[in-house]
């Protein structure tokens, strides 16, 4: 998926971003003063509170743009929907994929037929058993084209979808099918290893019918929303707040503890702060990276940060002069910045510096360039020296223009910091242009920018996520890039059912893309996380999705 | 009195169309539509969307189906917020704006009309350089600023009050936000009251009743109060939409669900319904205390017939 946070998509970070700046920046960073000394102390026991007590306060990065699971798009709705909604598995508090509605499931030799047995316990908030049925009606809601959901394409691994999205066939021939109640047998047009990433996704939730088919689009107010996971809808406020409560018609309710979830939508991380300081929530979702060491000081451990599955990257344009078939140029620019020093001074050190696309993933070995290892003298001099072979020299300089997202005075500190590297360590004049975040979207779909700034989160932990971005014809390949050696890899990896393979096909297309000097990688998002001690069963984790189900408040004083 | 009243009321009609249309014409003009996203649609798709939302007819259509539209009170479906439509996001938000706005109202005009007539008697003294100067910097220091340190004080430090969030009325989520937002009203009516009222107390007719051996009480309270009002009046016109229809600042810092973070984010996000719909009624109330704050001059003053 994409990224910078974009406001319409499904990361909602930048409007914060552009919302304390509109709050004419000081909103988006109090002053020193805004932080105790030393936080009042929690007293934490090691018995959970009682059930009056099991009240969650959470933050989300924005109000979610709607709570039908068919529409949904952003980071938020994906997380009040990860409470409401149980797809056929789900995810536990590391990340990892747990049976949902789901126990069991089989996939056929050839990776294509996937068949899944679904529990008889599962029911809706109504108290309805939740069927097979239920699945292929929301699938089929998703991909239709009347309903007009940003996220038909998402499913477009399942026999059909994609000709359903456009038009092309009728919503009856969706490559899934219910044998019996409990059966659900899905058709995948290519084996595809992360499918059941996928399958954890809002979109690909059950729906239940009767309540759509009675209230039309007001059938995601409180009410009428009948859901079936371990919360329901309470109450839902826009810009205010989301209450669930607990589902007791859940198939796991007897082990959930939280009796209500109150998610307050809150995009100025400052003001995320203050209000867990003044004990109003339980935990947030991002703090201002120079508050880092202030927050460490003052709350110790109750600060959390962890790596996230993002890559903040600049992109080239191969298509017009100067980058296009300049691999030597491409390769200097990237060189000549000292990764170190911009994690270190301007994300305070929660991010980590990145040589390749691909964020740290279990069992695939990134790519990571030689010239990564060298000193940052060698470095430079590599840079130089590759950069005066592409024809430029102190007499004639690179002269570019990079645009950017108006975003804060983090990113434009950054930026300056980039392009002073370039001018210290190359000679290379690079002037930086920002613009309203909606502007650049559509500037770099009509492929105007040479160089921009981009940023990637992955819509599921698989190497593919990112790969695609240098497809041919993939949308997002804003910079045109194209090259046979990877296409050919990366439809070989594609085609094949087997994991290890296919990483190690993804790790050959990596390879390709760093010779070549492809994208400028910078760091991996990190995720930063202020947690109250008395919080239990809350876990860091790469997707950064942590459901409700999982936690538990354990009896304390103070907050 | 009632002809000028709906004489003024049907000159707002064309006013409103200008500000229709001219917003209309402004939001398409900007680059990027609301479906643009960096995940990018695949065109197909995004032409179902739009054709959902009637974006693929001509712009004149468009703008023509909107006249209609608001005509029957129906400001349209929210694009960003999809499901939700416009009607519901204002008929939502307004309140919580109104209900904070009315108390920040309320307070601006106590304190600032007493600091102000106090000042005035005290003319040269500390009790008129003190306040001032308070209501110097309550006027340049910003809400941005004023906020945050509100919520330093009284939500973190001494956890009296609730650092955000709004809790369907509840008393204790008003109080801060109301502070942040009456601060630089409370100022700006404090120096204009002592301004007039310096001026009004200069004047003969007050001269006139000091020499009659009036008590400075009656002088000020029967006299003196009423043509001191009159600059207030015209300050409070626009002032008292922009106090209600709320703040993004304030909104955004204390996480209240106003239509003021509406207006930007809508316009962030090319939710043309949503900033049209906000507009509008920024544009109506305006054109309506403008006219209140003509009538009540026509009721302070007895110079001005309507």
């Amino acid at each position: 998926m994409f990224s910078l946070h974009a406001p319409a998509g499904r990361r909602a970070l930048l409007p914060a971003l552009l919302l304390s700046l509109l709050a004419f920046a000081a909103c988006g960073r109090h002053d020193d003063a805004s932080l105790p000394q030393a936080a009042p102390a929690i007293k934490v026991g090691t018995q959970p509170a009682p059930d009056a007590e099991q009240v969650l306060s959470r933050q989300i990065l924005g109000s979610p743009r709607t709570l039908d699971p068919s529409l949904s798009t952003g980071i938020p709705a994906q997380h009040v929907l990860d409470d409401l909604f149980e797809g056929l598995v789900t995810i536990d508090e590391a990340g990892h994929i747990a049976p949902g509605v789901a126990t069991s499931w089989e996939i056929s030799a050839d990776g294509l037929t996937w068949t899944f047995h679904l529990r008889d316990d599962a029911q809706w908030s109504n108290g309805q058993p939740v069927t097979a049925q239920d699945f292929i009606y929301g699938w089929r809601r998703t991909v239709a084209p009347a309903t007009a959901s940003e996220y038909a394409q998402a499913l477009a691994p399942i026999v059909n979808a994609y000709d359903i999205s456009t038009g092309k066939k009728p919503v009856d021939q969706l490559g899934a099918e219910a044998p019996d109640p409990h059966t659900l047998v899905v058709h995948l047009v290519a084996p595809t290893p992360y499918f059941l990433e996928l399958l954890t996704m809002a979109y690909l939730a059950p729906l239940y019918k009767p309540a759509i088919d009675q209230w039309g689009d007001a059938w995601i107010q409180a009410g009428h929303m009948i859901s079936n996971g371990p919360f329901l809808l309470s109450e839902s406020v826009i810009n205010g707040h989301i209450t669930l409560l607990k589902n007791p018609h859940y198939w796991d309710a007897a082990n959930v503890r939280i009796q209500k979830v109150v998610y307050y939508p809150i995009n100025d991380p400052s003001a995320a702060t203050s209000r867990y300081l003044a004990g109003e929530l339980d935990w947030t979702n991002r703090f201002v990276a120079s508050d880092t060491e202030r927050l460490t000081k003052a709350l110790g451990d109750q600060v959390v940060h962890g790596p996230y599955f993002g890559t903040v990257m600049l992109g080239f344009n191969n298509a017009v002069p100067p980058f296009k078939d300049n691999p030597k140029l491409r390769r200097a620019m990237s060189m000549a910045i000292d990764r170190k020093i911009i994690t270190r001074y301007i994300e305070h050190g929660i991010a980590t510096p990145a040589y390749n696309m691909i964020p740290p993933l279990a069992g695939y070995t990134p790519a990571i360039p030689d010239w990564a290892k060298l000193s940052d003298d060698d470095r430079h001099a590599l840079a130089r020296k590759l950069y005066h072979e592409a024809g430029y020299s102190d007499k004639h300089p690179l002269n570019v223009v990079l645009t950017y997202p108006t975003s804060g005075p983090s990113v434009r500190r950054f930026m300056d910091a980039i392009a002073a590297m370039w001018r210290i360590n190359l000679g290379a004049n690079v002037q930086l242009y920002d613009v309203q975040w909606k502007v650049l979207l559509q500037r770099l779909q009509m492929k105007q920018p040479i160089f921009f700034w981009n940023a990637w989160i992955g819509d599921y932990p698989d190497p593919f996520t990112f790969m695609q971005l240098f497809q041919k014809g993939f949308a997002q390949n804003y910079g045109d890039y194209y090259d046979p050696k990877f296409e050919a890899l990366l439809a070989r990896a594609q085609a094949s059912p087997d994991n290890a393979e296919r990483y190690r096909l993804f790790h050959q297309a990596e390879q390709i893309l760093n010779d070549d000097g492809a994208y400028i990688p910078f760091y991996y998002y990190p995720t930063t996380h202020l947690v109250k001690p008395y919080l239990k069963g809350w876990k860091d984790n790469v997707l950064d999705r942590n459901l409700s189900r999982y936690m538990v408040v354990l009896q304390h004083e103070g907050h | 009195m009632l002809r000028y009243t709906l004489r003024r009321l049907l000159g707002a009609i064309p006013t409103m169309l200008v500000i229709i249309s001219l917003a209309f014409v402004l939001l398409h003009a900007a680059p990027g539509g609301p479906f643009d996203a960096q995940k990018a649609l695949p065109p197909e798709i995004k032409k179902s969307i739009e054709h959902t939302y009637h974006l693929d007819e001509p712009l004149y259509e468009q703008y023509g189906r909107y006249l209609v539209q608001i005509l029957h009170g129906d400001f349209g479906p929210s694009y960003q917020y999809r499901g939700t439509r416009v009607n519901d996001l204002i008929a939502e938000g307004f309140p919580v704006d109104v209900g904070i706005g009315s108390i920040a109202l309320a307070l601006a005009l106590i304190f600032g009309t007493a600091i102000g007539i106090l000042a005035a008697l005290r003319q040269n003294s500390v009790w008129d350089y003190l306040p001032m100067g308070i209501a110097m910097l309550g006027i340049s220091i910003p809400s941005f600023v004023i906020a945050p340190v509100l919520i330093l004080i009284f939500a973190v430090t001494l956890h009296w009050l609730p650092a955000g969030a709004w809790s369907g009325g509840d008393p204790s989520h008003l109080v801060l936000p109301a502070l942040a937002l009456a601060a630089p009203y409370t100022a700006y009516v404090a120096r204009l009251m002592r301004g007039s009222m310096v001026e009004v107390l200069g004047s003969p007719f007050i001269r006139t009743a000091h020499a009659k051996g009036l008590p400075l009480r009656t002088i000020v309270l029967r006299h003196a109060i009423k043509p001191a009002l009159m600059p207030l009046v015209s300050f409070l016109g626009p002032a008292v939409v922009g106090i209600i229809t709320g703040s993004i600042v304030i909104e955004t810092i204390f996480g209240l669900p106003g239509i003021g973070r509406y207006f930007v984010d809508g316009a962030l996000n090319r939710d043309y319904t949503v900033v049209l719909g906000v507009t509008i009624l920024y544009g109506a109330l305006i054109l309506l205390f403008n006219l209140l704050a003509d009538l009540a001059y026509a009721l302070l003053d007895p110079r001005i017939r309507l």
